[in-house]
């Protein structure tokens, strides 16, 4: 390590290209969200015209943003720990698991993240329709009726197992692969003092995962507060889906719908607080503070 | 009461050959494993089938197993020629997309992660918390007034427009840090300087070669983010001929819950535009793990 004018040489690079296209729209869209736009008189275009923190109030005061804030937050409250239990239960299992097609199930449970969300929501869609959906088509043969996947509280459960299938692998990954990072001497020494199976997992492997388990669920906060693929194409495949069921739909159809982009920039401002404010809480709860070495 | 007795050993000796360790759980975890499994392959099972099938067949026949007659080489006809066989130009499209997001985003991380790892600075370490900070921030909330700035710029519409807000991948900076941490020794450094190596000598001939790993790892994350991308190129390109393949089977989709439904279509298409992501997930595999087991020990 020393000090060298060359550092800012390797680094420039990312630099620029961070500061034009992370910073530099990150102030644009604060400077954007001052900005309300008015008819000043009757018969002339609207213009944009500064208006303080209007935009924050009208927010605020919003029924249907803050419903979907609301549908977000129940959702991950839902969705995160049940995603992340069955992906930890998968990864003690598959930790355990010392048979030969321990390759060929490594290679499946992650199969579903490479997928485009676009290709999943849509063959998802596709299992779900009226008319496709093979579940519909057993429930009628054993003499059942047709399940609706759209209606009110089942939709959240047809979006939510969309994200639970295409993530659920990717951490259960995560923690495997941290697991195997843990020495076998430490079960090997557990074992000989007579803990059975479940007290290893219990007590040696889940706490030695936390920071990973902790890691995974940010990500996954933070990939809760985005959805956008998933109900954006079952609505596009002509299903009902309400225009504030994520915000991220919402602030989309604010602008390009409506047109309005100082306030869909405020909306954005807004979540993307929202969520470094849960993502800080889950840090601190966990014990940790400052800068990541 | 001090050393174990021999019973008490024998007791243990016991216990541990009794258990012996995946033998009696073994079932139960199968089970667990291979209904997972299933419910993984599910929705690639159902396209695989499906492919087959022309429109009829896909209401009159059980979505889960084949129909016959085949219709596949009907289906993969309709998919290339449609619209003047537009769906080449959107696989092309994905394909430089993402290809030009790997190389981009390999090269400005590698030379970053060099210089936060091997170089002390000024604002190294705030600079470093700030970039990081960044993943916390929902991507979606940068891409509207992306959009704003490319309109200015005059780059709606064009490559670059899906391209260049591509290339910022905060974690593929940390990942490349961490490969230059472990992967070349400040030792090695400080010989190859003795020898009269400069800083460039240094990180291109002695540097790179080993961090091999690192650079596929980052290339293939952000190349299979880059594919998988739709919010992005469904704000900043309009124009059809510009679509990634994402994007233009969203807008068929659409189309297909009109008056003419294509399901066929799609559903082929779909599994072709998966198909490049899974064979470079079976072929590239270790790479992958590499990247998570890095990401989840310094986690």
């Amino acid at each position: 390590m020393k000090n060298s004018r060359a550092a800012y040489f390797f680094i420039a690079p990312f630099i620029l290209v961070f500061t034009a296209f992370y910073l530099v729209p990150v102030g644009y869209a604060v400077y954007l969200s001052l900005f309300v736009r008015k008819r000043i008189a009757t018969g002339q275009a609207p213009q944009e015209v500064f208006s303080g923190l209007d935009n924050y109030a009208r927010a605020f005061s919003d029924s249907e943003f803050l419903r979907s804030l609301a549908n977000i937050v129940v959702f991950g409250v839902v969705q995160v720990p049940l995603m992340i239990g069955i992906a930890l239960l998968l990864a003690l299992a598959l930790d355990s698991y010392k048979g030969i097609a321990l390759k060929f199930f490594r290679t499946v449970f992650y199969l579903p993240y490479t997928l485009p969300t676009i290709i999943a929501g849509l063959l998802w869609g596709y299992l779900y329709s009226k008319d496709l959906s093979p579940f519909n088509q057993i429930s009628l043969a054993l003499g059942g009726g047709k399940i609706d996947f759209f209606s009110g509280l089942a939709l959240f459960f047809s979006i939510g197992n969309i994200v639970t299938w295409t993530w659920t692998g990717y951490n259960m990954i995560t923690l495997y692969a941290s697991l195997q990072n843990i020495s076998p001497d430490l079960y090997e020494a557990a074992r000989i003092d007579g803990a059975t199976g479940w007290q290893i997992s219990r007590f040696i492997k889940i706490p030695l995962l936390r920071p990973t388990l902790l890691l995974t669920m940010i990500f996954s906060v933070i990939g809760t507060s985005q959805i956008f693929s998933e109900p954006f194409v079952l609505r596009s495949s002509g299903n009902y889906v309400p225009d504030n069921i994520t915000p991220n739909i919402y602030l989309y159809l604010t602008a390009s719908r409506d047109g309005n982009f100082s306030y869909a920039a405020t909306l954005a401002i807004i979540l993307a607080l929202i969520t470094f404010a849960f993502s800080g809480f889950f840090l601190k709860a966990a014990g940790f503070s400052g800068e990541r070495k | 009461m001090t050393a174990p007795s021999v019973q008490q050993r024998e007791v243990r000796l016991m216990k541990r050959t009794r258990k012996r360790p995946g033998e009696r759980m073994n079932w139960t975890l199968i089970l667990v494993l291979g209904l997972f499994a299933i419910y993984c392959l599910l929705p690639l099972w159902w396209v695989f089938v499906n492919m087959f099938k022309d429109n009829p067949q896909l209401f009159s026949s059980f979505g889960l197993w084949f129909s016959s007659p085949s219709h596949l080489l009907e289906n993969l006809n309709t998919l290339f020629t449609r619209e003047d066989g537009i769906f080449w130009t959107w696989l092309r499209n994905s394909f430089i997309y993402a290809g030009f997001t790997a190389v981009l985003t390999t090269i400005i991380c590698a030379l970053g992660g060099y210089g936060f790892s091997k170089y002390n600075f000024a604002g190294k370490g705030p600079l470093f918390a700030l970039i990081l900070g960044t993943i916390m921030v929902p991507s979606t909330a940068l891409v509207l007034p992306i959009f704003l700035l490319m309109q200015k710029l005059e780059l709606i519409n064009t490559i670059w427009a899906v391209i260049l807000p591509s290339i910022i991948n905060p974690f593929g900076l940390y990942l490349m840090r961490v490969f230059w941490d472990s992967g070349l020794p400040d030792e090695l450094m400080e010989a190859a300087r003795i020898d009269g190596a400069g800083h460039w000598t240094i990180f291109w001939e002695i540097g790179l070669p080993l961090v091999r790993g690192g650079l596929v790892t980052v290339g293939l994350f952000s190349f299979v983010a880059s594919w998988n991308n739709f919010f992005l190129p469904l704000v900043v390109v309009s124009k059809t001929e510009l679509f990634p393949m994402t994007l233009g089977l969203s807008v068929w989709n659409t189309i297909s819950t009109g008056q003419t439904p294509i399901y066929p279509v799609i559903i082929l298409g779909s599994l072709i535009s998966i198909l490049p992501l899974v064979i470079g997930f079976l072929t590239l595999g270790r790479f992958w793990q590499g990247g998570l087991g890095a990401g989840a020990v310094k986690g």
